[in-house]
């Protein structure tokens, strides 16, 4: 194919990346076909794709790559602990569309084999008893779940989402490595593959005719709904939570879908139905897209040291009160126990032959299966079943796949010998070899080796399959499947078409949308969450405070006053009260305590402390936080940990101070300025209006009492940033009813106890309300008490005693708002096992 | 041999229970080896909602919802079950390999179908030296029974019964090492070694009449629930039953509440509370025979 259109330096790039491109021989390549001819309908990408000027490629795709991030589609940001961070190629994989075709009938063949698969083992189970299938090659699945054998699937069906991991072996032909019927993951990755890609080469996106994967996504959507009891059903995403390594495409997956992401603590199940715990009270979820393994789900009837399950799932699945997608049980068609038997159960069940091989397998459950395996120094062995991980022994050299070939002398007596007294845990696979696909590096292009995981989705007519899919790619240039391991980086995957393709988003027509300013029902735990955040960063925000006062006092000469004596004492005495520091640093120099409450690990109080359970308690609810707002609760940590820093002298300390209430005040202003002004942002807003009236008030029982000096009032207005505003105000000086009053009872200063009461007396004021009764709840009872009290009070009446009870009262404030509206504040009531043999 | 078993649970509690939801699994079933001819279950208090089903492993359930504030949940269960194994087989078993086979070629999904029992499980995991101890009993070509009796005898011979020593949660691994424990541990462990030999084992929980000492009277309430395993010996033999930790072939003596793969399978309740507080566990078990039963049954209470 001719470029006519491209300039010379397009066409020497274009040619440059062709001449260095080597495949290596002997495996199929998807660039060059076996003639090394390249392929047309690469050659035309990369035609298009050369058209870009030198370094353009890159500069376009980081581009798109940061913008996807800043938007806020992605979550995903850089340095996450616990996340798989999977770079993506510059280079889509492509595929046309006739080949395609061949791909999506078998994937299609596969799901429909699964789901009938599921329903003999779960239903009759006449495969079992008429021994086309043994009994053992089912029961070593820790996904064989008994308790749901004879229960019909709520919604009619066992799998939402399967997917299927396929490799292109030597003769070019495609195969089946092995089948996800958990909870596949990877689709949502692939969303934001396509929308890197798309963002950065637009036209050339536009005019190659790729196949869309919003039409796939609806269809799933359509299919989740269509499984529920109800119209307009409330369906959920239920995740095992921030520590899930794919925690990052879930929570992208439910704001794509529009799902709500919920983990186990969320539900409840109550007469047969299941519930989701709102700051409304309970509101029923009709349908569950699955993210917990199977044997989490219950712990009441399942495993019961699970904390990520909702109990009394299994029952109100039995009762047909909630659908849950993937059916639990459904992993029991991961096992490779069972590749060896699809052939033939293809051919029970559908009446046709596979269309697509898998890997050729044989269980060891088996006499003459397991003869040959022991035959053959070629092939590869591996686990029969996905052991649970509680179940796998630490160290089992055994416990993942390995080349028979590679087993040292040792290693082989030993697997004979574990062969010998279990064979049924075992199985021998064909070794398969991977073909390869381009990937970039630095303007070059190299043949990298690939699987591609292919997805197809459950409509009321049918599995439909996504034209795409997740590609991953590997950095070693071993071909052989096992090597590949968990993969290096994704590939967005391109299907071309002839004909043009129409347009479409996951933007609903004009006329569906019905208007509305508030999304749903805040969560509970949402609720907990933003504002515990709130506490934490006002926390921290309140020990930064203290720690710049202890380091201004001794360099500015003029209030070097308390550089010494009682009043650093009691700035140490507050830090020590807040956790910050340990009782011992008591009368330490100013540095020397300074260092310890800003980045003490061990302290629970220190500014790191706090910034770090801060950025905790905001990673578990990624999808209701702006991009920004990670981005600098990150650089406020990174800040304080920045292993470059050295905290030398007091100006060090000083700056590192500085910089970080600087980044607090951003975080403020951001949550003020672009949060939506709904339940979660006054959640948020009333954890830090709390804690400021809390510390408040202890600064100012500590630092406004009968006894107070001036150096007191005049850190006490430090502390609570009114120097300003009381020197404009006063010009006599400093006293001690003026200060108390600015503090505690103006209304008009934005730092007072005062205004804190009376913006959260707002807050609970737009807040639901539970009660039918026409009581009060006790959190709006109390602050009602309390605002009356302090608008009433005189400043001259506002002793020490004054202030502690209004201390107490917020005290008790915080846990009553804990118990009305969260699963487990201070105080909340918790969930607890029966313990013991009974 | 006839017996009435009670089996009476009270769970008292620091602060007030608001809602309680429950599996117990309390109810002996009706096998070849016994006849359930009366049993009852009680709740206190009243459950809001109360259901009945079969578990995973044939056992009986009842799954109460509490609703009522209480501090104290009581839950009695009572049996009247005649106990007639078949005698104790004399033979040697089959050979112990062919019965491995044997197990992966069934084709029984059913509650007791001998695959459900052959792969680890959660509380009875794989464990390298337990399997080798085991070994010894198991030479090549030695009937099963013949075999899995030599190893209970020598867990019996080589452990002591020490109820200090473990606890509910204690892995087979921690008292295989200390060589000593309780029914439960003992069951874990034998469980362990025949799995890791590939055999298909269940570990059975019920009761086990004791003999009071001579002319010393029953005391109500001071007898305990007891464990051991059940062993596959092939289609023909089926399952046959062995106590490691009294030495003995389960007989007439033992009463079978529940089954499955290990301890937690089998748990006699499950719950979960919503409760800030601390609680206390309090079990009372009497297993009676029905001849001293009527002497018995004003103060028991049974009817």
């Amino acid at each position: 194919m001719k470029h006519a259109a491209l300039d010379p330096a397009g066409a020497e790039r274009l040619s440059g990346w062709l001449r260095g491109y080597r495949p290596i021989a002997g495996t199929p390549d998807e660039l060059f076909d076996p003639s090394l001819t390249p392929r047309d309908h690469w050659l035309k990408f990369l035609g298009e794709l050369a058209e870009y000027p030198a370094g353009q490629i890159r500069s376009r795709f980081n581009l798109a790559t940061r913008h996807i991030r800043d938007t806020g589609v992605s979550y995903r940001i850089y340095g996450e602990e616990n996340e798989r961070n999977w770079p993506i190629n510059p280079v889509p994989m492509i595929l046309e569309q006739n080949e395609w075709a061949t791909i999506a009938a078998a994937v299609e063949q596969r799901a429909t084999l699964m789901e009938a698969l599921l329903k003999d083992i779960y239903g009759e189970g006449t495969l079992v008893a008429e021994g086309a299938l043994p009994a053992a090659a089912l029961t070593g699945s820790p996904d064989f779940i008994r308790s749901l054998r004879g229960v019909p699937p709520p919604g009619g069906r066992y799998l939402q989402l399967y997917a299927a991991d396929l490799a292109r072996g030597p003769d070019g032909r495609w195969w089946v490595l092995g089948d996800r019927t958990q909870a596949p993951s990877g689709a949502g990755y692939e969303l934001e593959n396509r929308l890197v890609l798309s963002r950065a080469y637009p036209g050339l996106y536009n005019a190659m005719n790729v196949e869309r994967l919003a039409p796939f996504f609806d269809a799933m959507r359509k299919g989740l709904a269509s499984a529920a009891e109800r119209v307009d059903p409330r369906i959920c995403l239920l995740t095992p939570g921030p520590f899930s390594e794919t925690y990052f495409e879930q929570a992208h997956l439910a704001r794509y879908l529009g799902f709500l992401l919920v983990e186990g603590d969320d539900l409840v199940v109550r007469d047969g139905l299941v519930y989701v715990r709102t700051i409304t009270g309970l509101k029923r979820a009709d349908v569950l897209l699955r993210r917990v393994d199977a044997d989490f789900v219950d712990p009441l009837e399942l495993n019961s040291a699970s904390h990520l399950g909702v109990p009394g799932l299994l029952e109100a699945i039995r009762g047909g009160g909630v659908a849950v997608l993937n059916m639990p049980g459904s992993g029991v068609l991961e096992s490779k126990a069972l590749l060896g038997f699809m052939p033939r159960l293809c051919r029970r069940l559908l009446g046709e032959e596979l269309k697509m091989p898998n890997v050729a397998t044989w269980w060891c459950g088996q006499a003459a299966e397991q003869a040959l395996v022991r035959s053959r120094s070629d092939l590869a062995i591996a686990p029969a079943f996905n052991l649970a991980p509680n179940l796998a022994q630490s160290g089992d050299p055994f416990a993942r796949p390995r080349l028979m070939s590679d087993l040292t002398r040792a290693e082989k007596a030993e697997f004979f010998a574990r062969l010998e007294d279990r064979p049924g845990d075992f199985v021998g696979q064909e070794v398969v070899r991977l073909s390869t696909t381009p990937v970039m590096r630095d303007d070059r292009l190299e043949p990298a080796p690939f699987v591609l995981r292919v997805y197809a989705t459950a409509t009321p007519d049918g599995f439909c399959v996504m034209p795409g899919g997740f590609c991953r790619t590997s950095d070693q240039m071993d071909v052989r499947a096992i090597s590949m391991g968990e993969g290096a980086r994704t590939a967005d995957v391109w299907v071309m078409t002839d004909r043009p393709v129409e347009r479409v988003t996951l933007m609903a027509s004009q006329d569906e949308v019905k208007v509305r300013r508030i999304l749903g029902h805040l969560p509970s735990r949402a609720a907990d969450n933003l504002f515990w955040l709130g506490r934490y960063l006002e926390r921290a925000e309140a020990n930064l405070r203290l720690v710049r006062s202890l380091c201004t006092s001794l360099m500015d000469s003029e209030a070097a006053l308390h550089g010494e004596g009682e009043t650093l004492t009691k700035l140490e005495e507050l830090l020590i009260a807040s956790g910050a520091l340990d009782e011992e640093a008591l009368g330490a120099r100013a540095l020397d305590a300074a260092k310890p409450a800003l980045l003490d690990l061990e302290a629970k109080g220190s500014v790191i402390t706090l910034v770090r359970r801060s950025r905790r308690t905001a990673a578990s609810m990624r999808e209701r936080l702006s991009a920004d707002f990670w981005t600098l609760l990150l650089n406020l940590e990174n800040g304080l940990t920045d292993p470059t820093r050295r905290l030398a002298s007091e100006a060090d300390a000083l700056q590192l101070v500085e910089s970080s209430l600087q980044i607090l005040a951003a975080l403020s202003g951001l949550a003020q300025e672009n949060m939506n002004r709904a339940a979660g942002w006054r959640f948020l807003d009333m954890g830090r209006r709390i804690e400021r009236g809390i510390n408040t008030c202890r600064f100012a029982r500590t630092l406004a009492d009968a006894e107070s000096t001036t150096d007191d009032l005049d850190l006490l207005l430090d502390l609570v940033d009114s120097q300003i505003t009381y020197r404009a105000r006063y010009l006599v000086g400093l006293a001690l009813t003026p200060v108390r009053d600015m503090v505690m009872l103006d209304a008009f200063n934005t730092r007072s106890v005062a205004f804190q009461v009376f913006a959260m007396r707002d807050h609970l004021a737009a807040l639901p309300s539970l009660v039918e009764d026409g009581m009060m709840e006790p959190p709006n009872r109390i602050l009602r008490q309390l605002s009356t009290e302090i608008e009433t009070a005189l400043a001259a009446d506002i002793d020490a005693d004054a202030i502690e009870r209004f201390e107490d009262t917020l005290l008790s404030f915080s846990t009553a708002v804990g118990d009305r509206y969260f699963l487990r504040g201070a105080n909340a009531v918790p969930t607890i096992k029966l313990a013991g043999l009974a | 041999m006839i017996y009435a078993v009670r089996h009476k649970t009270t769970y008292r509690y620091e602060a007030e229970v608001t809602f309680a939801r429950c599996v117990l699994r309390l109810r002996p079933g009706s096998s070849l080896t016994q006849t359930v001819m009366e049993s009852s279950l009680s709740v206190t208090p009243e459950p809001s909602s109360s259901f009945d089903r079969t578990g995973p492993f044939g056992e009986s359930t009842r799954t109460v919802v509490i609703e009522t504030p209480h501090r104290a949940l009581v839950i009695e269960a009572q049996a009247l079950v005649d106990v007639h194994t078949p005698p104790a087989r004399l033979d040697f078993g089959a050979p112990w390999e062919l019965v491995r086979t044997r197990c992966l070629e069934t084709s029984d999904l059913s509650p007791l179908g001998p695959a459900n029992f052959v792969y680890p499980s959660v509380r009875t995991p794989l464990v390298g030296v337990i399997t080798d101890y085991a070994r010894t009993s198991f030479w090549k070509g030695r009937g099963v029974v013949d075999a899995a009796s030599d190893l209970m005898n020598r867990i019996r011979a080589d452990f002591t019964y020490d109820s200090k020593a473990t606890d509910v949660s204690t892995a087979p691994a921690e008292s295989f090492e200390a060589r000593r424990g309780v029914c439960q541990d003992f069951a874990h462990i034998m469980i362990c070694g025949l799995r890791g030999l590939g055999l298909p084992v269940r570990y059975v929980s019920g009761y086990l009449r004791t003999i009071p000492p001579p002319g010393r009277p029953r005391l109500a309430g001071a007898d305990a629930t007891h464990a051991w395993i059940s062993l596959w010996c092939g289609e023909e033999s089926g399952w046959i039953g062995f106590d490691p930790t009294n030495n003995i072939m389960v007989q007439d003596d033992h009463v079978v509440l529940a089954s499955g793969r290990d301890y937690s399978d089998v748990a006699p309740i499950d719950g979960i509370i919503l409760a800030p507080g601390k609680q206390t566990l309090k079990v009372e078990v009497d297993v009676i025979p029905q001849e001293e039963l009527r002497l018995l049954r004003p103060a028991f209470g049974a009817r």
